[in-house]
């Protein structure tokens, strides 16, 4: 459903590569988790995937489709949530929806039942006709996630979705992710909260200093450590 | 004092982005190298119209000479000055004190109101000195040649130089402050900024007509009187300006002549910006900070019923609509994009239909202009094109679309929506604004000059046709280096060299189209002119259109 194949991505420094040669398959009704140290490419891989930067070399396919081929074909099939969602201050909530239901083409009956079910799950109905920019962080977080499910995407794509996100809030997201993945979608994320990864992934991959170091079902990952310790102390002893 | 510097050393780079300069130049060749392009070409673009500037102000020096008026020199440089800055001074206080986000990281650590409001407006200050150095410096100097001045001048200069910009500014930024301390207008600070930069505007522009009316008014008795006067007084043309700024007067008497009472005149003027600058502080001290917490207090909105939201959502709309309805929201709902951009289509029309009420315009001359019409309208009509694509050229819309979206931009960069979409979406809210400066314009002419509709029609569509490849331009320019690395609105549309590049091109493109087209159809035939401009900028159009539809997809990706 995703796929990466040999990805690299350099900034500036043409020697430091933030991604390295990275390949990786999300498959269909997986929930695959992305973890790794500060800098150490996930963000920048993320980037890549949904379109924000181009790749120096490799292919990225999703739901099939090349995004740097067919750039619009391929941004259909996923939606995205950055960590930290900058959205237009000066735009109401509801505004913000409609746009995006716009955007996405979804049909009127469906989008107003998606949109009440996910307001309704995350609690914001009430400030939906608020300026996005009297939202705090995490009505933010919500209203950002509610805009992203808005087309029921083949790929839903996180960056670190817990931060800013209260308990229940995020109790209800690591719901609607394994939903999602029940119906035949796929679900792929980035987190610091290695607990949450141990708990909900169905496979990690593990980055660091833009190399991919490991990739499997947390079984996997443990054999190859050959350790039955939790994925906090594994990654602790692979990214050391 | 040691905190004070440090605070306004950190405000000044954070304007200029001088960290993120040097940053750039050891890791990121490619942005350093288009922001050094930047630093040299505005500077060097700018130096024939300060060499104008400079040439009237020298005519102006010599005219004044001939008809025994030289003392009021000083005070038209003096007066200019002090104009300016509050005019700019008004978006640089609200920008610096109310709309930079770095107050509210300031705000918890342990500095004194007094020291980040002094730090703030030294900032502001800095930038203030350039700019009036560059405006008064040249009349201090013409004034001081001529009149053969000494050392004593020079010196007494510098300390008039070091009040200009400081008293304007005090008051401003007291009256900023005072007003939004204001509980009432708490939630409303974009409303306000609108508000003070149209009032800003009204104040000049009333000036000016007032300024006008009042030479242009009197009787022929009364501009004999006047003129004898100017001509056997030195000062009394003086007088009359002194009134418009009774600060003038003091730097006048200062300067004018060199005597014991000149260094008098330099202490008062001292004392007064030194007191005026203390009252602003101490305003700041007692309501700054407090405006600051209520003014983050944003109005809300009206709780939504089941059906006003469904009524809401279940609107669909095209992918192009989507783009142009948030792009106009975006435009109308931040106070510097809507000053920047849609602005000028109201002040432009009013300030003629204005022009048109206050001066009188004798039966001749009017019938003058009438027959002229009659005679020429190949010519009355490219006139009217050239000022209809003016609308277009100078909205700075489509040359900044991307840049105003910012850190926000990855939403829009995100989304399938096809390049076609994001033109359509886009140059649809450049030509409506223009639309509206048409439209505007043509009701203010309209009560003077009635035009036909078959000449309406003509010039309405050849406008904005013609103003079809600027805007695409702005919009090729601005999807290839858009600026979108900013903490303050305001830097996306004047540190935007989108702008500048657009509008002098689309000035020149203008100036050759409506020149080939107008000789065409005024010397040889006109429908042959109007047939040229069409197949010119539909031709323009076509390419930028092809162009940018080709690029788009592949441009986001390297927007950052």
């Amino acid at each position: 459903m995703l796929k990466l194949e040999q990805v690299s991505k350099t900034y500036g420094n043409k020697n430091e590569k933030a991604v390295d040669n990275i390949s990786f398959e999300v498959r269909p009704g997986e929930i695959f988790g992305f973890v790794g140290p500060n800098g150490a490419g996930k963000t920048t891989t993320i980037k890549m995937i949904v379109s924000l930067l181009a790749p120096n070399s490799g292919k990225i396919t999703i739901n099939g489709i090349d995004n740097q081929q067919d750039i619009l074909g391929a941004k259909k099939q996923f939606s995205y949530v950055p960590d930290t969602p900058e959205l237009f201050e000066k735009i109401k909530g509801i505004e913000y929806l409609k746009f995006m239901a716009d955007v996405y083409q979804v049909p009127a009956s469906e989008r107003q039942e998606r949109i009440e079910k996910y307001l309704d799950i995350f609690e914001i109905k009430d400030a939906i006709n608020d300026p996005i920019g009297s939202f705090s962080h995490g009505m933010k977080q919500k209203l950002a996630l509610v805009g992203a499910l808005i087309h029921n995407p083949q790929v839903f794509i996180l960056d670190e979705p817990m931060v800013g996100l209260d308990p229940k809030a995020s109790f209800e997201l690591k719901k609607i992710m394994r939903d999602h993945c029940d119906s035949g979608r796929s679900v792929f994320f980035s987190t610091h909260v290695l607990d949450v990864a141990e708990k909900i992934c169905d496979r990690i991959a593990i980055i660091k200093k833009g190399k991919l170091i490991e990739v499997g079902t947390m079984d996997e990952i443990r054999k190859k450590a050959g350790s039955q310790e939790s994925l906090e102390n594994i990654f602790l002893e692979l990214t050391e | 004092m040691k905190e004070i510097i440090s605070l306004t050393r950190l405000f000044i780079n954070e304007s200029l982005g001088v960290s993120l300069f040097f940053y750039n130049q050891k890791y990121n060749k490619k942005e350093f190298y288009k922001q050094l392009f930047t630093l040299i070409i505005v500077p060097v673009a700018l130096i024939p119209a300060y060499f104008m500037y400079i040439s009237v102000m020298t005519a102006t020096y010599f005219g004044l000479s001939m008809i025994n008026q030289s003392s009021v020199f000083l005070s038209i440089g003096y007066i200019i000055a002090t104009v300016l800055i509050l005019v700019f001074g008004v978006m640089y206080v609200l920008s610096e004190f109310y709309f930079s986000d770095n107050i509210e990281e300031l705000i918890p650590l342990p500095i004194s109101q007094r020291k980040l409001i002094v730090a703030k407006f030294f900032s502001i200050l800095a930038f203030e000195y350039i700019f009036a150095g560059l405006i008064f410096i040249p009349v201090l100097v013409i004034y001081g040649i001529g009149q053969g001045m000494g050392p004593l001048y020079g010196l007494l200069a510098f300390f008039v130089f070091l009040t200009i910009p400081v008293l304007p500014l005090s008051l401003v930024t007291a009256v900023i402050m005072f007003i939004m301390q204001s509980a009432s207008l708490k939630g409303r600070k974009d409303m306000i900024q609108i508000v003070f930069v149209f009032l800003g505007v009204a104040a000049i522009f009333g000036l000016q007509i007032w300024f006008s009316s009042q030479l242009g008014s009197g009787d022929e008795v009364d501009f004999q009187l006047l003129m004898n006067t100017m001509l056997t007084s030195n000062e009394g043309f003086l007088n009359i300006i002194g009134y418009i700024m009774p600060s003038s007067f003091l730097m006048a008497w200062a300067l004018n002549k060199i005597t014991l009472m000149s260094f008098a005149w330099v202490a008062v003027l001292l004392g007064i910006t030194f007191f005026s600058c203390a009252l602003m502080v101490a305003i700041g001290e007692r309501v700054y900070i407090k405006s600051i917490v209520s003014g983050k207090v944003i109005k809300k909105g009206k709780r939504l019923s089941g059906d006003a939201r469904s009524k809401a959502l279940t609107r669909k709309s095209h992918g192009a609509m989507a783009i142009f309805i948030m792009d106009l929201r975006l435009l109308m709902r931040t106070p510097v994009y809507f000053f920047n951009n849609i602005s000028v289509v109201i002040i432009a029309p009013l300030c003629i239909l204005l022009s048109f009420s206050f001066i009188e315009i004798p039966a001749d001359d009017l019938q003058g202009i009438q027959n002229f019409f009659r005679e020429m309208p190949v010519l009355v009509n490219f006139l009217l094109i050239a000022f209809f694509i003016f609308f277009g050229g100078t909205t700075a819309t489509t040359a900044t679309t991307f840049s105003r979206e910012g850190k926000t931009s990855w939403l829009t960069r995100m989304i399938p929506v096809t390049a076609k979409d994001q033109i359509l979406g886009r140059t649809g809210v450049a030509v409506l604004i223009q639309s509206l400066g048409i439209v505007f314009s043509i009701i203010a002419v309209q009560f003077f000059f009635p035009l036909a509709l078959s000449t309406l029609l003509l010039t309405i569509i050849l406008g904005l046709l013609g103003s079809l490849p600027i805007l695409l331009f702005g919009l090729f320019m601005d999807m290839n280096r858009p600026l979108l690395n900013w903490d303050n609105p305001q830097k996306a549309i004047k540190n935007n060299m989108n702008v500048v590049i657009t509008l002098f091109v689309g000035m020149a493109y203008t100036g050759l189209l409506i020149g080939i087209s107008g000789l065409l159809g005024y010397f040889v035939n006109a429908l042959l002119g109007y047939g040229l401009f069409t197949v010119i900028s539909l031709g323009f159009s076509v390419v930028f259109y092809q162009v940018i539809s080709k690029r788009l997809e592949v441009e986001m990706l390297n927007f950052e």
